[in-house]
């Protein structure tokens, strides 16, 4: 229980400084990097929702991300919809198509869940790129921005404010009897059944709350960088936030949000080496899985003599 | 089947009633027209030997497997196509043969899976994990709420699920070999929790054993299972005298002698 207090606090300091720390302080490159890391911590942490606390592996994810920067994009190029309304409404389409995903995954589990949500992702994307008039293929579609003035400073308060709501929620989610439920579906799906758990539900549930996150992180994202472009729900993408819950540690909550600061402040040192940064990238997956499989909260807890992981602890 | 066999509950309502249950493998017959059923507040015992399909019996029931024919009634309520969900809130809970705690869960958040999962909820959270505390207590797992379940030997996890089982809050307890391994004295322990059980908890129980000093001792009739037909059903008296539940055990044991 006191470890759990301590991560809590640790998290509540790292995001109470970036919330105090004058941005003019940092450049605008830095900025930048705040801002794409912290749409990378709501995506890892939502996607460690469903892939880490009930089991299902989607790689659907940055699909959903995809969908709600897409429909938001749309609504206010075509229809010239405000940005704050279509974040949330992009928002909803997510949570929708997820609520539709997953019920059509429920029978399924492991590999053949992953194939399935990677089908779909693929599909999406292919549909994006061919696509020529609502979403522009490969050009990317120009949308504006949030803002009527641009600033990064703006952009990096907002991002910081819904992320900790984004947080909030999912921590108050994953401490509460539905949270439990999602870790006794993970634990053992017969099991949990038998004692009166609707697995069924449960599933869809997760699925969908976390769907609804990436729709609007991908929303908050595209009105950002004001071009959205088929490589927002693209694989290469996806790879990067699974990357991050791992190497984070998935199933605990801290893990992605660590994972998430990490691997994009460091993709912006080995930028530089231009192609190779993929092997770096390689190099650290490899480092990780290898020296610490539940990842990097996992062996902070055993410095912290806990044997065992879980989100009791983290 | 008459019910004079069991003197003490003759006046007593049928609570599960299986009609013709059979279930096929492929064409494998693991369990071939059993007639079968409980009364209000028995303890049934289920024997037979290896691979006498008293598991899945207890699958059949569970709702893990779905009888190829035949009919399963709780309650007078036909319960055959239900899902596990549906069958724990009809009020039927389960232990499993192989165990299947929430292992990457602590001891506590284990058993209060199953009051989150009873079908009306209405007290406070504090309430329910005190209540999930005193079923731990029950079992023998008092002040361990916060270990891992993974860190509990096999005879604890096996209480927890017996713990988990009872949260459920069901009218009808399956417990399938929660004894295997016990050493006498904690057979004795087990066996006072299951005339708790049934004394104070009013929960009825049908269960599969294979501890035969236990299971003859605790049970107020006992259904004999073999090669998935019932053989044999009765008073435990009765049942170790029978001839042909002789014939099943002894002839395992013949057959074995074949093999060689």
């Amino acid at each position: 229980m006191e470890k759990q207090k301590l991560s809590v606090l640790v998290l509540a300091v790292v995001f109470g400084g970036m919330a105090l720390f004058p941005p003019f302080l940092l450049s605008q490159y830095w900025l930048h990097v705040m801002i794409i890391s912290l749409f990378y911590v709501m995506m890892a942490s939502s996607w460690n929702l469903i892939a880490g606390y009930t089991g299902q592996v989607s790689f659907a994810h940055a699909a959903f991300a995809g969908i709600g920067a897409y429909a938001s994009g749309i609504l206010s190029v075509f229809f010239g919809l405000s940005p704050w309304l279509g974040i949330p409404i992009g928002s909803a389409v997510s949570a929708l198509l997820g609520l539709a995903v997953g019920y059509l995954c429920i029978r399924m589990g492991g590999i053949y869940l992953s194939l399935t949500t990677l089908g779909f992702s693929e599909i999406l994307r292919i549909i994006i790129t061919n696509e020529d008039n609502w979403t522009r293929g490969t050009m990317g579609l120009q949308v504006p921005g949030l803002f009527a003035e641009y600033s990064k400073t703006s952009y990096y308060y907002l991002f910081l404010v819904v992320a900790i709501l984004v947080l909030i929620l999912l921590y108050r989610l994953i401490h509460s009897d539905l949270g439990l439920s999602f870790r006794a579906v993970l634990n053992d799906e017969t099991a949990a059944s038998s004692s009166g758990i609707n697995t069924v539900r449960i599933r869809i549930i997760a699925f969908t709350i976390s769907s609804a996150i990436a729709g609007l992180a991908g929303g908050l994202y595209g009105h950002y960088v004001m071009l959205i472009s088929p490589d927002v729900p693209s694989l290469g993408q996806m790879f990067l936030v699974l990357a991050m819950a791992v190497i984070g540690g998935m199933g605990s909550f801290a893990g992605p949000i660590i994972g998430a600061f990490l691997l994009e402040i460091l993709s912006e040192y080995i930028r530089i080496y231009g192609e190779y940064h993929v092997l770096f990238y390689g190099l650290v997956a490899l480092t990780i899985t290898r020296f610490a499989p539940d990842g990097l909260m996992a062996v902070a807890g055993k410095f912290s003599g806990k044997k065992r992981v879980g989100v009791e602890t983290l | 089947m008459s019910h004079n066999n069991n003197p003490h509950f003759e006046n007593s309502p049928i609570l599960l009633k299986g009609e013709k249950v059979s279930k096929l493998f492929g064409g494998l017959v693991a369990v071939k027209e059993v007639d079968f059923h409980i009364l209000q507040g028995e303890i049934v015992g289920l024997i037979g030997p290896n691979g006498a399909g008293k598991t899945t019996l207890f699958n059949l029931i569970g709702g893990l497997f779905h009888p190829s024919t035949g009919a399963i009634r709780f309650e007078g309520a036909d319960i055959t196509a239900l899902k596990p969900v549906q069958i724990c809130h009809k009020g039927i809970a389960r232990t499993y043969q192989i165990v299947r705690p929430f292992l990457k869960m602590n001891c506590l958040e284990n058993v209060l899976i199953g009051i989150i999962g009873r079908p009306q909820r209405e007290k406070s959270k504090k309430k329910e994990e005190e209540e999930a505390s005193e079923f731990l207590r029950f079992v023998g797992l008092g002040g361990k709420e916060r270990v891992m379940s993974a860190d509990l030997t096999l005879i604890d996890k096996k209480r927890l699920e017996m713990a988990r089982a009872l949260a459920c809050g069901p009218r009808l307890l399956l417990l399938d070999e929660v004894m295997a391994g016990l050493n006498p004295t904690e057979i004795n322990q087990a066996l006072e929790l299951v005339e708790i059980i049934r004394g104070q908890f009013k929960i009825t129980l049908f269960w599969i054993e294979h501890v035969m000093g236990a299971i003859m001792k605790a049970s107020n009739r006992i259904i004999v299972l073999d090669q998935g037909q019932k053989i044999m059903e009765g008073s435990p008296e009765r049942v170790v005298a029978d001839p042909r539940v002789i014939e099943a055990y002894l002839g395992e044991n013949h057959a074995y002698g074949k093999g060689n």
